[in-house]
C-alpha cells in the first residue's frame, strides 16, 4: 500500500501530489507498525490518496527538514505542499478527523 | 447489517497471552479469532532487549513477537488489529463482542486485554513527556533526559537513551529500592553521565515558550526539592489494567485487576480471562503465555462438555 520513498524523490513526489499522507517511521517503533495499520484501515475508507512512507533513521535529513524526527510522524499533504504534520500515534477516527481539518 | 461473524472462541487481546491462546486454541481444531485494538505484541513490543525468554539470549521485544504472530498467521487464525471494541455481552450461552468492524459470536471468550502505562501526574504538561525511548528518543541525543521509574522497562530503555548517545541521564524511583534485574541495573550504573535516585518523585515540570527546561524533584523521605535542567521526560511507572470495557460485568479487584481462578476461569462461565489483566504477584511474558495456555485449555474442555 506505501511507496517507500528516499530523501532523493521526497521532495518532488510531494509536489506531484493531490492529496497524500507520508508516514516518517523507525523500524523497531511499536507506534509506527500500528499507525501502518491504521493508515491501512483509513485507505479502505477514501479512495483517491497517495499513501508513502520513509525510514527516519535512514533518510534523517529529510526528516528533519520536515520536523519528523519522533516516530512515527504524519505529513498530510494536499495541493502538492504538507497542509498539516503530526507526530505520535492515532486511532482511525482521529487520523480521518486530522485528515479532513488539514487545508491545502 | 453484516450478520455476526461466528467462532468458538474470541480472544480479546493480541498480546503474548491472546496469541498463545489462540495456537493452542488452532491446534485442537478449534475456530477462533483475535481482536487487537492495536498491533499484535502488546506491550513487549516498546521493550528493547528481551533476554528472559526461554529461547533467546536476547531478542528486540517487536522482534520475538513478531515470530509469535508468525506462528498464529501460520495456523491461519485471524486477527482484526485496530479493531476498536465498543461492548461486550458476555453473559448467556452465546458472548457478543461489538466492534466497528461488525459483531462476533462464540460460545468462549478470553479477556487477554493487558495494560497500559501510568501517565506522569504533574500539574505542568509538556510535549516532551514520552513513553517509548525507541520512538522518540532519538532527537535526545546530545541532550539532557530525566527516566521516572526503577522497573525493568525504566532501566531498559534508559540504556537504550544511552547508546543513542544522550548528554546526561538521571533516573528516579519514588520506592527506597530499584525493581530492574540487578545486571540491567550495573550496566546503567557504569555510566558516567548517569545518575540515579530513590526515594524522589517528580514535584513538577519547568516549560519556558512551550519547550520543556527542566523539572523539580522532590525527596519524598525529606520533602527537599531541586530542580534539574532537562530537555526530555521518558515516563515508566508501571501499568493501570485495561478493564473498563467488561467492569460492568466481570469480578474485578479493587484495582481493576480480573479476579480468576487458577484456570484462568472468571465469574461468567465460558469467560476467560490471562495474562496481565489477570490480578496476580508476577507479570513476565513466560507466566502470560502459561495463562494463555491454561485459558485455552479451560475453553477448549468448555467447549467439548
Amino acid at each position: 500500500m506505501f511507496t517507500q520513498l528516499t530523501s532523493a524523490n521526497f521532495a518532488t513526489t510531494l509536489e506531484s501530489t493531490k492529496e497524500g499522507v507520508a508516514l516518517f517511521y523507525k523500524k523497531l517503533c511499536p507506534h509506527c507498525k500500528n499507525m501502518e495499520k491504521v493508515l491501512e484501515k483509513f485507505s479502505g475508507q477514501r479512495q483517491g490518496i497517495s499513501f508513502y512512507s520513509i525510514d527516519i533513521e535512514e533518510e534523517a535529513d529529510t526528516a528533519k527538514a520536515f520536523g519528523a524526527e519522533r516516530a512515527p510522524t504524519i505529513l498530510v499533504i494536499k495541493g502538492g505542499k504538507v497542509a498539516a504534520t503530526k507526530a505520535g500515534l492515532m486511532n482511525p477516527k482521529e487520523m480521518a478527523a486530522f485528515y479532513d481539518s488539514a487545508k491545502a | 447489517m453484516d450478520a455476526a461473524k461466528q467462532f468458538d472462541t474470541v480472544i480479546i487481546g493480541g498480546g503474548i497471552a491472546g496469541m498463545t491462546a489462540a495456537v493452542y486454541l488452532a491446534r485442537a481444531n478449534h475456530s477462533c479469532v483475535v481482536l487487537e485494538s492495536n498491533i499484535t505484541g502488546g506491550l513487549c513490543n516498546s521493550t528493547y532487549t528481551v533476554e528472559n525468554f526461554p529461547s533467546y539470549t536476547d531478542i528486540n521485544g517487536m522482534e520475538l513477537m513478531q515470530k509469535v504472530r508468525d506462528q498464529v498467521d501460520a495456523l491461519g487464525v485471524p486477527v482484526e488489529e485496530v479493531c476498536e471494541i465498543t461492548s461486550l455481552e458476555l453473559n448467556g450461552d452465546t458472548k457478543r463482542v461489538h466492534t466497528d468492524e461488525g459483531v462476533y459470536e462464540a460460545p468462549t471468550i478470553i479477556l487477554a486485554t493487558g495494560r497500559k502505562p501510568l501517565p506522569l501526574e504533574v500539574p505542568t504538561p509538556s510535549d516532551q513527556v514520552h513513553h517509548c525511548a525507541i520512538c522518540d528518543g532519538a532527537p535526545y541525543k546530545g541532550k539532557r533526559v530525566l527516566v521516572v521509574g526503577g522497573g525493568n522497562s525504566a532501566f531498559d530503555e534508559s540504556l537504550y537513551l544511552m547508546q543513542l548517545g544522550v548528554a546526561h541521564l538521571t533516573l528516579v524511583e519514588v520506592m527506597p529500592r530499584f525493581f530492574a534485574a540487578e545486571k540491567t541495573q550495573d550496566q546503567l550504573m557504569a555510566y558516567k553521565n548517569v545518575r540515579t535516585m530513590k526515594e524522589t518523585r517528580v514535584h513538577d515540570l519547568v516549560v519556558e515558550h512551550n519547550v520543556l527546561t527542566g523539572a523539580v524533584l522532590e525527596n519524598t523521605q525529606t520533602g527537599a526539592r531541586e530542580t534539574i535542567p532537562v530537555d526530555g521526560v521518558f515516563v515508566f511507572l508501571g501499568q493501570l489494567p485495561n478493564s473498563r470495557l467488561f467492569a460492568h460485568s466481570i469480578t474485578l479487584d479493587k484495582q481493576g485487576y480480573v479476579l480468576a481462578d487458577a484456570n484462568m476461569q472468571t465469574n461468567i462461565p465460558g469467560v476467560f480471562s490471562a495474562g496481565d489483566i489477570n490480578a496476580k504477584t508476577f507479570r513476565q511474558l513466560t507466566t502470560a503465555a502459561a495463562d494463555g495456555t491454561i485459558a485455552s485449555l479451560m475453553a477448549d474442555r468448555f467447549l467439548r462438555r
